[in-house]
């Protein structure tokens, strides 16, 4: 089942000097349970590409839909409601809310969509369980490592049970014993939940993991590989 | 959860919190305990007047108080008084009769308001009595033959009959006050003198002692010195109701002190038998019944209900015979108001400049809240209920301080001694009580939070402005 297609998107960016064409045509799709990554060069348009389908930025042309529905019809109320029911989003930083504690971060999204407590309580410590960190549920950002944030950051974009997660370079900031233990449990979760997972990265690691690899350049598809 | 998370974020740089919410504090704080002084000093000036100088409600003729005419006096007053005492509300009445005239003694004269009293009836309605200055007599409770007057200090030391004496007795008495060797051998040259007037007094002390012990002790030594003379006589001389020039030697029964100078300057109160006798007025002649009224609250109504049943007469209640204090007490809380929006502008700034602050060190955070779906309407509630805590939390504790001081020197009062003299003149007590409302906090309260609210507006439409793609690219 398709979760996600990407229709002939084009995303221009004009400034008063030049015109830069930062994703030039790219068409895709993705199924549902997907583990897919999207390489490329710095520039190439992967973070852009990645923003669009997050509903973060509009491509200037063409059309992207989620769920069979068109991002482009959303106005700015509904796309912000649409990312938080269907979209979830893991960080290069991590981006926790550092005044609150892992298991606020995490069910910070089902307080959103109004989730009754003890399904709130249930699905939070689920996913803890999931991610390795049951045992640190009260603990600030600033008393988890790295590696230890970004695994309440993956179960937060897990929570509202998304139909894909996207990640943007979740792997820069980690040692590569925390990328390993982080794409373990991602795999997982993935295979587990049934959720599509797309990463934008440079890591090679990461791409050694992914069962499909997209190469970005220049704005345009390269390559679509299945493994 | 977003009240939670707001409340969590402004304690996240906990310095700069802290420096807002001691701004607050201490504006609030001023604000309010600069508020309960003033309405402290207005409560106890309308307090003073209504107890001791014009009562709620004055009946007298039509054109009486134009020139204060002897023949105008108070038609039918066994009618009238009925119609008074039946009139639900009234506590108590008074008859007075009126007469302007002069005081004299050998030293001075001064022109005054006479005024011919019932002393039982009187005390009734005023509380004039209870300011009687220990050891210079009482309200016409000693039986007298003599003509009997009871004056202002301020007229008795007008007239010279309040002196001052300096003796070996008063210096004790200062010693005992910690009243410094020093300045008691200034004083002992003049040990035995008798100064005949106040004026003379202080400009003897102010040549002998330098400012500063005049700033430290003068007002003690004054107060040590002071002396009344018993068997004090004045003369009082006016027109009778025939015109013609007529008076009599009067005995100071008694000499009150009500911190108003205009008052004790001008109000000479004698036995209104002792006045009719003189004047010329029968019994039933007076010239203005004073009325006390249960519940001030209810001072119009009763004053509307008064001047119907009593067509040809002036009814007044002292809202209209003091339109000073009236004005005072209806339009001071609206500049209590104003007073403490002008401190809250003025905090509002510091708000939103930290407001401001926040929204630019969270520019990353709130692009990742809107990207992860917090809508626009919960990112300016976050940002607002961070701006109301901090001003709520600053406002509580700077109206628990002011309350905690208010209710210290409620208990004994602030004392404005070295300001007495101006205080008094514009009758004023130089002891201030502050005094005020719950009604007050309650609007303080309002008060703040819409400080905390408009402050926020300005940050909270720019975290809205920010683009969440944007956003997430900063450093």
């Amino acid at each position: 089942m398709k979760v996600l297609e990407i229709k002939n998107v084009h995303k221009i960016y004009n400034s008063s000097q030049v015109q830069v064409h930062a994703v030039n045509g790219i068409s895709l799709s993705f199924e549902q349970g997907e583990f897919a990554a999207i390489v490329g060069p710095s520039g190439s348009g992967k973070t852009t590409l990645l923003n669009m389908i997050g509903g973060l930025d509009k491509p200037t042309e063409g059309e992207i839909l989620v769920d069979h529905t068109n991002l482009a019809t959303l106005k700015s109320t509904a796309l912000i409601d649409f990312r938080m029911r269907y979209i979830g989003f893991v960080f290069q930083s991590y981006n926790l809310i550092p005044v609150l504690t892992a298991k606020e971060n995490v069910e910070f999204i089902m307080n959103l969509q109004k989730w009754n407590k003890k399904k709130r309580d249930q699905r939070t410590f689920e996913l803890l369980k999931a991610v390795g960190l049951e045992d640190r549920v009260n603990s600030r950002p600033s008393r988890l490592s790295g590696g230890q944030q970004q695994r309440v950051a993956v179960a937060r974009a897990l929570a509202s049970k998304p139909k894909f997660v996207l990640a943007d370079e979740p792997t820069a900031n980690l040692d590569s014993k925390s990328t390993e233990t982080l794409l373990d449990i991602m795999e997982q979760l993935n295979r587990e939940e049934g959720i599509t997972f797309i990463f934008s990265t440079h890591d090679a690691r990461v791409v050694k993991k992914a069962r499909r690899v997209i190469t970005v350049e220049d704005g345009k598809v390269i390559s679509d590989e299945q493994k | 959860m977003i009240w939670r998370t707001a409340w969590k974020n402004v304690w996240r740089n906990k310095v700069r919190s802290l420096v807002v919410i001691v701004s607050v504090t201490i504006g609030i704080f001023g604000g309010v305990f600069a508020v309960a002084v003033m309405n402290g000093a207005i409560e106890q000036r309308v307090d003073a007047a209504l107890n001791n100088e014009i009562a709620h409600i004055h009946i007298n003729d039509p054109g009486f108080r134009d020139n204060y005419d002897i023949q105008l006096t108070i038609p039918n007053l066994q009618e009238t008084l009925h119609k008074v005492w039946y009139t639900e509300g009234v506590e108590a009445v008074a008859p007075r009769v009126i007469i302007t005239g002069m005081a004299n003694t050998a030293a001075k004269s001064a022109g005054v308001q006479i005024i011919g009293i019932d002393p039982s009836q009187e005390k009734e309605v005023f509380q004039l009595s209870e300011s009687t200055i220990p050891g210079t007599g009482d309200f016409f409770e000693t039986e007298s033959r003599h003509n009997l007057a009871y004056i202002g200090q301020d007229l008795a030391k007008e007239l010279n009959i309040i002196r001052y004496i300096l003796d070996e007795s008063v210096l004790d008495s200062l010693s005992v006050k910690e009243v410094p060797q020093s300045v008691l051998l200034k004083l002992e040259p003049f040990v035995g003198k008798r100064f005949k007037s106040e004026k003379t007094f202080k400009k003897e002390m102010k040549r002998i002692l330098t400012p500063k012990e005049q700033h430290n002790y003068g007002r003690v030594i004054q107060e040590e010195a002071w002396s009344f003379r018993e068997r004090s006589r004045l003369t009082l001389t006016f027109l009778d109701r025939n015109q013609v020039q007529t008076g009599a030697v009067f005995r100071i029964a008694g000499i009150y002190d009500i911190k108003n100078n205009m008052f004790e300057m001008s109000q000479v109160f004698v036995k209104n038998t002792d006045l009719s006798g003189l004047t010329g007025l029968g019994p039933e002649e007076i010239h203005q019944l004073i009325i006390r009224i249960t519940d001030i609250e209810t001072t119009e109504q009763v004053n509307e209900t008064l001047r119907e049943k009593l067509p040809g007469l002036e009814v007044m209640h002292w809202k209209e015979l003091q339109p000073d204090l009236a004005m005072m007490t209806d339009l001071v809380q609206q500049f209590y108001a104003v007073f403490m929006v002008v401190i809250l502008a003025a905090l509002a700034f510091g708000i939103v400049n930290t407001m401001l602050m926040v929204v630019l060190e969270r520019t990353k955070e709130l692009g990742m809240l809107t990207a992860i779906g917090m809508n626009k309407k919960k990112v300016f509630s976050m940002i607002m209920l961070e701006s109301i805590f901090l001003s709520l939390v600053g406002g509580v504790v700077g109206m628990a301080v002011s309350q905690l001081l208010i209710s210290v020197t409620a208990e004994n009062g602030i004392n404005f001694s070295s300001y007495a003299e101006g205080f008094e003149a514009m009758g004023y007590s130089a002891h201030i009580y502050p005094e005020i409302s719950p009604l007050f906090f309650l609007m303080v309260t309002i008060l703040i939070i819409v400080t905390g609210v408009l402050s926020s507006i300005y940050p909270a439409l720019k975290a809205l402005k920010l683009d969440p793609a944007d956003a997430l690219r900063t450093e």
